[in-house]
């Protein structure tokens, strides 16, 4: 299904002070169309990798390739990537409108049909009644909707998302998983996503790359990780937490069953 | 295509604000230091007049601090803590000696309490308060409307959740405000005893007017360099007035931190107390008649042909302020204000961007660099000014004012836009970037749209201070670059009471006009944003 290899790192490596390193000499490939997912414990080097791909921090040494172009050294804006940060990062001042539309009025080949283009995403991220809003005004849900409207109307290859969900309630979560495969579905976008919630990873991804102080622990698809786990760390981290999860829930799967019968 | 280059425009900056810090703080502080000489420290350390003046200082400094921070955590509760009604009003009306120069209050001592004084008459009182209580009055009245801001920030913004898990818990009353309030405020009432100590230690204006024989520090330093010349004399002194200043200088720099992050907090909510809200009344009301009444006072003093024995109104006084050139003087005042505020915003902005969002680890030696003016007291600041510029073709031109003016004032105002600028969003640049818009363009339809109040209060506080500061400028100005408050000095020299007063109160009203000016504009650039949300929805 993705056979083609849109993303190659190769040897990444950053180190911001003597002491430590932040990524390790980090070799993988991100497939053309995939929803690949970064699963890690806090301080293992999942923000420093987002912010090399895209651009805002330097790695030290190391490449990357993108449809075998080297791109490490091109400007953020010239990469065909977007990002959506946690905490989103709107433009306060601006209209759920004006922040869809910022990027494409500053773009010579865009600026012509801006405000068509950008009412025609806010459409589709089902914004259209708060167009005229400022981000203060709407949910957290909606706020990242325009988070991701924002990034998503420059046709960005690639977006990569920072753990974009942690700040929500449950129930939004649900809510925008759904949207985001939808999404993808639909614009064939291939996505990199930050989590540190394995059942968040293990329910969306085609692939999960789980990391460990600065180090790639076992790349593949939720499936293979199950089966196939690498070492105790993945049994441990990974694989124990959702157990636990699921047992959880099955007491009262359980008690659901009794209930019926 | 390729990265661009890094940003030079970001790091030209950053050397162009560290020149002009460099410039125009340290290095004329450096060399006013490094010109003082053993004979002229041990010269004046063992003349007679020094030894009481640095106990007067201390004892009316201490006594000032004591009253003046106490009374303003009063009102600050009275104001944040209490039900009593008319607090956006009161809130202006205990703050209005915070728009005139010391030495008019001064004055209002004079006006009040001296032979002749209203309070004097109106209470049949016969020892008059020259002296030390002349001088501890004058300089409660004005600093505690400073630390009384302090406070009713730090009140304002405190978050109540504790307050209302303590009161779930159980927790008397008494308790709380031990265990939550008091550690709570400990920063804050800090920082005010160091403001107000400083503050009223290096203040020439209330002891000059009512100190009588009580000559303190700050007095001796004045007449030194004003009336004898004396320079390295005065740098000495000016060297012992620089320690409690530099003492607040170090502990802030030590407690200032990163800029608090904006989150939302619950809100204290008021009981119902009668009781406490009564004494608050009775509090409030007592403090805002006295004001009232020294600003009557005023009037009657500049206004009427002699008080009190001629009470026929007269614009004679008026008059005679116009025929000495006061219009011109206020003229250039407003001039002098009015550039420094345009360009104390630009400058303060450069400055705070470059610490709160450049990410450069360098420009953290800006922020400390931006905050030494607080360790220089302004007739220090302009001491050291004549120093190193007497002779060369700045000396005695309007933009060494406007200069002295911008330095001396520059570490508030450049807080203030570091606390708003490190609020926003850390990402926003980064955001930007990544779809496409330069640094440049989200400063300026990202960022500067955001902290438009700021703006606006930066201004007022550059334009305020500039007309009332006797500090900094009262060693270098001309007869054709003197502000307007430095000509209450000059009627005190000549007992002229009655100008004093027109003096004082025009510097108020234009204080007073800036400040609704001000206030107008922000509620007009709040509504705008506020009917540009609801358009459309
Ligand atoms: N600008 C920086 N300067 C110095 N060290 C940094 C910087 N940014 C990150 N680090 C360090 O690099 C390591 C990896 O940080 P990173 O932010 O990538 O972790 P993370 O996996 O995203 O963690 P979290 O789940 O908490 O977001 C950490 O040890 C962190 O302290
Ligand atoms: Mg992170």
């Amino acid at each position: 299904m993705f056979d083609k290899d849109l993303l190659v790192v190769n040897n990444l490596t950053k180190r911001f002070d003597e002491r430590s390193l932040a990524l390790d000499n980090i070799s993988f490939t991100v497939k053309e169309g995939e929803f690949l997912s970064v699963l890690g414990p806090s301080g293992c080097g999942k923000t420093t990798i987002m912010r090399i791909l895209i651009g805002l921090t330097e790695p030290t040494s190391g490449k990357i390739y993108m449809d075998g172009v080297d791109i490490t050294d091109f400007d953020s804006s010239n990469r065909n990537m977007g990002i959506v940060f946690q905490n989103y990062a709107l433009f306060e001042n601006m209209t759920v409108l004006e922040n869809v539309e910022y990027a494409l009025k500053i773009r010579k080949d865009r600026r012509a049909s801006a405000r068509v283009d950008a009412l025609e995403m806010i459409k589709r991220m089902e914004l259209t009644e708060h167009a005229q809003k400022r981000p203060g005004e709407l949910s957290g849900g909606q706020q990242q909707r325009v988070a991701i409207a924002r990034t998503l109307v420059l046709n960005p290859k690639i977006i990569l998302f920072d753990e974009p969900m942690s700040a929500l309630d449950v129930a939004t979560r649900l809510q925008l998983r759904k949207e985001l495969k939808k999404i993808q579905k639909e614009y064939g976008t291939t996505m990199i996503y930050v989590t540190h919630d394995q059942e968040e990873a293990f329910s969306l991804s085609d692939r999960i790359m789980v990391m460990s102080e600065a180090h790639i622990v076992q790349m593949d698809t939720p499936h293979n990780i199950i089966l196939h786990p690498e070492n105790q760390y993945i049994k441990d981290f990974v694989i124990e937490n959702l157990k636990i999860k699921i047992d959880s829930l099955a007491v009262y799967i359980e008690d659901l069953n009794h209930e019926e019968e | 295509m390729k990265k661009s280059k890094k940003e030079t425009s970001l790091i030209l900056s950053q050397v162009i604000i560290a020149v002009i810090l460099f410039v125009f703080i340290l290095m004329p502080f450096i060399r006013m230091v490094i010109g003082i000489k053993k004979e002229d420290i041990d010269a004046i350390v063992h003349s007679p007049m020094f030894g009481t003046a640095v106990t007067n200082s201390l004892k009316t400094c201490i006594t000032t601090t004591i009253i003046s921070v106490l009374l303003a955590m009063a009102l600050a509760f009275a104001v944040q803590r209490t039900g009593i009604k008319g607090k956006a009003f009161l809130t202006v009306f205990v703050t209005l000696p915070m728009l005139i120069p010391s030495i008019s209050v001064g004055t209002s001592m004079i006006v009040l309490f001296g032979t002749n004084g209203v309070i004097t008459n109106l209470l049949h009182l016969n020892n008059t308060i020259y002296g030390f209580w002349g001088i501890v009055i004058g300089a409660v009245l004005y600093s505690y409307p400073v630390a009384f801001i302090m406070f009713n920030d730090v009140l304002k913004y405190e978050d109540a959740s504790p307050y209302e898990a303590a009161q779930v818990l159980g927790i008397p009353k008494f308790r709380r405000f031990l265990a939550i309030t008091l550690p709570y405020l400990k920063k804050p009432l800090i920082g005010a005893v160091f403001s107000v100590f400083s503050m009223t230690v290096t203040d020439y204006g209330v002891p000059l007017m009512i100190g009588g024989k009580t000559t303190t520090l700050a007095v001796m330093m004045y007449q030194e360099v004003i009336g004898q010349l004396k320079f390295k004399e005065g740098s000495v002194i000016g060297l012992f007035l620089l320690i409690p200043a530099f003492v607040a200088f170090i502990y802030n720099a030590i407690t200032s931190s990163q800029p608090k992050l904006a989150f939302v907090s619950k809100e204290y909510e008021v009981k119902k107390n009668r009781i406490r809200d009564g004494v608050s009344y009775l509090l409030v009301i007592a403090v805002s008649l006295f004001i009232l009444i020294l600003l009557a006072a005023f009037v009657m003093y500049g206004f009427v042909v002699r008080y009190p024995r001629d009470m026929t109104p007269t614009l004679d006084n008026v008059r005679f302020f116009v025929k000495i050139k006061g219009l011109m003087h206020l003229k250039t005042s407003m001039i002098i204000s009015l550039i420094v505020a345009v360009i104390g915003i630009a400058v303060t902005f450069v400055t705070a961007y470059l610490t709160a969002r450049s990410g450069y680890k360098s420009a953290q030696f800006l922020h400390l660099m931006s905050m030494t003016s607080l360790a220089i007291p302004g007739i220090v600041l302009g001491l050291a000014y004549v120093l190193v510029f007497k002779g060369t073709f700045f000396y005695g031109t309007l933009a060494i004012i406007i200069v002295v003016d911008l330095m001396h004032f520059f570490a508030s105002p450049y807080l203030m836009m570091y606390n708003s600028l490190g609020k926003m969003n850390q990402n926003l640049e980064a955001v930007g970037f990544t779809l496409g818009i330069s640094r440049l363009r989200m400063i300026k339809d990202v960022i500067i749209p955001q902290i438009r109040s700021t703006f606006l209060e930066v201004f007022s506080y550059f334009f305020v201070n500039s007309m009332m500061t006797i500090s900094a400028v009262s060693f270098l100005f001309t007869y054709k670059t003197k502000p307007i408050s430095l000509m209450i000095g000059q009627f005190e020299a000549q007992m002229n009471l009655e100008c004093a007063a027109i003096v004082s109160l025009v510097i108020l009203v234009v204080n007073l006009l800036m400040k609704f000016v001000i206030y107008l504009i922000k509620k007009q650039v709040n509504r705008k944003s506020i009917s540009a949300v609801n358009y459309g929805s």
